[in-house]
């Protein structure tokens, strides 16, 4: 063999060697990243789900049955935040008053999710 | 240990650097069909051959060394598991399976006898063995220091050309010398003139090399090293002046092979070629000693942590500081005039360059010019210095910190120093010269390692005490950030309600809150992202004010600010004190208020104050009230809006040490 083809075909071993390497484990993590994205999403949609929040009363919003919360993580829904929640029925906020620290249950198919029970903590 | 693996690592680098300066001399001398010239040849692919066997080899030893270092223990060097571990999850590993891949790849190809008689043939074969060396040596790049940063890829491409760099040029010194050799003698005649092609190549190619060298160089130490500081005071910066100072004698030797012998190559055989040619052999030689000694402080190097990371200790009594000539007009002017004469003497020194005739004498002139600029120049600026005086503080410039260090100073500092810092407690009087006033600008002056180690040490002449035994490390660094938060707060005095446009430069304490049972968060998490509006704010008289940002929340929340409320009384039901109306949605801190409040009133002290800070974590501006709303309602608004519109950013407080 001519020495310049075989110079030629062990560069281009080379570079097919780097692009499978490159190939395969690129894939590889894109592959795992979508099925984790597809665990995450399957575990969520559709399904409803139930969490315990803990949390403070900033405002308590009658006519319209809604309690404004300042709340930790909610695991696998949103982060730590201060944001509006509908009441399950209007009794609910009558048990609680601004300022209370509180632990309430939130129930629902994300984004329509509901407290259906609230306790103040301290 | 370390030793060892300095040593593997240094003959590892040595003969990878070889290995592409052997390759590569062979392409760069071209091909000739002289005896003398190929039996050199064949003795240089035999050279490139076993270069990359003991690489590999030593490679394995290095390999096997940094992973009984990774793992703490001896026998892992031995341990096939943690051998495999190293190799397949670490990123060190990968590099070193495809560097040490290709260079078996070399191997092989070197070992397989081809037919190069053609031209097209020979360029294939050599160029496939410069690019598998120089590949297997580049690819170190990925693995090093530089790969650990941010801004990682033109960093590594920067590593990558200073280590191919170095193959060219260094590593092609000892087959030139052999060439050279060969060629000087009387039966190498024949090669003589493709050894003086080689030789004026090899000069040019050099030449490239150091510049590309000095550029690759330099960009890496401004990453690594980043300060005087770290070139002088760590391990890192040491070995790599000691680097440079190695430096200084193969550029001379370079210089003097370009000057004096390579133009002698091509002379009269017998009286000038041959004695040039061995001369240039020799000098050659000489610097290639030179070099394998640099490489050596380079693998060095590649084990120390880059001074960037390490705290460095500095070495010299005094440092020098633009900032001794504020308000003292006399080292000013003398810093100038000195500064005047510097350049005079630089001026001179380039025409000494340039002239022909009077060269050393004008030379000699600017030298003493030069050195009448430093003397005249320099002592003005230069300050007392210590060891710690470049040390990163060891606790940062917190809420926290600082109330803790404010109770170590009422204990320990105030009897002198004052209970406000202002340097006229009583027990200061029968000092024997009275302690510093800690508000004004001459802290300012001083860096917190400075502070450090008056603290630590004391300042025996001025009657301070040492508190080393006394105080341990993290209280030192709380009253040093205490001290810092007593300078900021005389100067905060100056800061008004209104914006300063471009003007950051009174750094906000950290501080870490929390409202009821949510997760706490920083200050710093804010940084680059929000502008922060702190309120400070009292019951009852704050409550119209309060019902005015929580009415401006939604506007302020759309300009990009948070507003965060803390009770000067710290009660942990503030929020039920604030009750139903208005409805308040920012946060009210609930958790680490205290804190906050003795740092942050430190600054403003009214019984309702706001704070605005900016997206760089600087304080920008302070509202002192008593809570009344304000007249003008979209005031805040407008300064938020002020600093949206700021383009510049300053550095971040860490980079900003005083």
């Amino acid at each position: 063999m001519r020495a310049w083809k075989a110079a030629l075909l062990l560069n281009l071993a080379l570079l097919l060697g780097v692009g499978w390497g490159y190939a395969f484990w690129g894939l590889r993590t894109t592959r795992l990243e979508q099925d984790l994205a597809a665990a995450r999403a399957g575990a969520t949609a559709g399904a409803e789900r139930v969490w315990r929040v803990a949390g403070v009363v900033r405002a308590i919003v009658p006519e319209i049955n809604v309690l404004v919360i300042t709340h930790e993580d909610i695991p696998g829904y949103m982060p730590a935040m201060t944001m509006g929640f509908r009441a399950a029925s209007p009794g609910i906020h009558e048990a609680v008053a601004v300022g209370d620290a509180v632990r309430f249950t939130l129930q629902g198919v994300p984004p329509n999710v509901v407290i259906t029970a609230i306790e103040t903590t301290r | 240990m370390i030793a060892l693996e300095v040593l593997a690592r240094w003959a590892h680098l040595a003969l990878s650097v070889l290995l592409v300066g052997s390759a590569g001399s062979i392409l760069l001398a071209g091909r000739s069909d002289r005896p003398t010239a190929l039996a050199w040849e064949t003795r240089m692919l035999d050279a490139c051959r076993g270069l990359a066997v003991l690489a590999f080899v030593t490679g394995v030893a290095v390999l096997m060394l940094q992973t009984a270092l990774l793992e703490g223990r001896r026998d892992a060097a031995l341990d096939p598991v943690a051998l495999k571990r190293v190799l397949l999850e670490t990123r060190g590993g990968h590099v070193w399976l495809v560097r040490h891949g290709l260079l078996l790849l070399l191997a092989a190809f070197l070992a397989v006898p081809l037919d190069v008689r053609r031209r097209l043939d020979w360029r294939a074969a050599r160029g496939e063995t410069v690019l598998l060396a120089a590949a297997a040596l580049g690819a170190g790049a990925a693995a090093g220091h530089a790969a650990a940063q941010p801004g990682t890829l033109a960093a590594v491409a920067a590593d990558g050309v200073h280590a191919l760099a170095a193959g060219a040029w260094a590593g092609g010194l000892i087959p030139l010398a052999l060439l050279l050799r060969r060629a000087a003698r009387a039966e190498g005649a024949d090669a003589r003139p493709h050894a003086v092609r080689a030789a004026r190549r090899f000069s040019r190619l050099a030449l490239a090399s150091v510049l590309a060298l000095a550029a690759s160089g330099a960009l890496g130490a401004t990453a690594q090293v980043g300060s005087v500081a770290g070139l002088v005071g760590t391990p890192y910066g040491r070995l790599l002046l000691g680097k440079l100072a190695l430096l200084v004698p193969i550029l001379a030797l370079a210089a003097l092979n370009r000057q004096r012998h390579l133009p002698g190559l091509a002379g009269e055989a017998a009286s000038v070629g041959r004695p040039a040619m061995a001369g240039l052999a020799r000098f050659v030689a000489g610097e290639a000693a030179l070099v394998l000694a640099v490489v050596g402080l380079a693998a060095w190097m590649a084990l120390t942590p880059p001074a960037a990371h390490a705290a460095p200790e500095w070495p010299f009594a005094f440092r020098l500081s633009l900032a001794t000539l504020d308000g003292a007009p006399a080292r000013a002017v003398r810093a100038l005039v000195g500064s005047q004469v510097l350049a005079l003497g630089a001026v001179a020194a380039l025409a000494a360059l340039v002239v022909r005739r009077g060269r050393l004498p004008l030379l000699g002139g600017a030298l003493v010019v030069l050195g009448a600029g430093v003397a005249i120049a320099l002592p003005p600026l230069a300050l007392d210095a210590y060891p710690t005086t470049y040390v990163r503080p060891a606790v940062p410039y917190r809420a926290a910190s600082i109330v803790a260090g404010a109770a170590r100073y009422r204990e320990h500092c105030a009897a002198c120093h004052g209970p406000a810092g202002a340097g006229d407690g009583p027990a200061g009087l029968r000092l024997p010269r009275p302690p510093a006033d800690l508000r004004g600008p001459r802290t300012a002056r001083h860096t917190a390692g400075d502070l450090f180690w008056w603290i630590t040490h004391g300042i025996p002449r001025a009657g301070m005490p040492a508190f080393g035994a006394r105080l341990d490390a993290e209280a030192r660094w709380d009253v040093i950030n205490y001290v810092r938060a007593l300078a900021a707060a005389n100067a905060a005095r100056g800061l008004g309600p209104a914006v300063e446009p471009g003007r950051a430069w009174l750094v906000a304490p950290d501080f870490a809150y929390a409202v009821g049972p949510t997760p706490t968060r920083t200050l710093q998490e804010h940084r680059g992202r929000r502008i922060v509006v702190l309120a400070l704010y009292t019951l009852p008289g704050s409550r119209a004010r309060l019902a005015q940002l929580a009415d401006q929340y939604p506007s302020l929340a759309a300009l990009g600010a948070e507003v965060i409320a803390v009770p000067t009384d710290a009660a942990p039901d503030a929020l039920r004190r604030l009750g139903a109306a208005p409805r308040i949605f920012f946060p009210v801190v609930t958790e680490g208020a205290a804190d906050i409040v003795a740092a942050y009133r430190m600054l403003a002290a009214a019984p309702h104050a706001e704070i605005l800070i900016d997206r760089g974590g600087y304080v920008r501006a302070i509202s002192r009230g008593d809570g009344r709303a304000a007249g003008e309602p979209n005031a805040l608004l407008a300064e938020v809006q002020e600093l949206n519109a700021e383009k510049v950013v300053a550095p971040a407080p860490e980079a900003h040490v005083h």
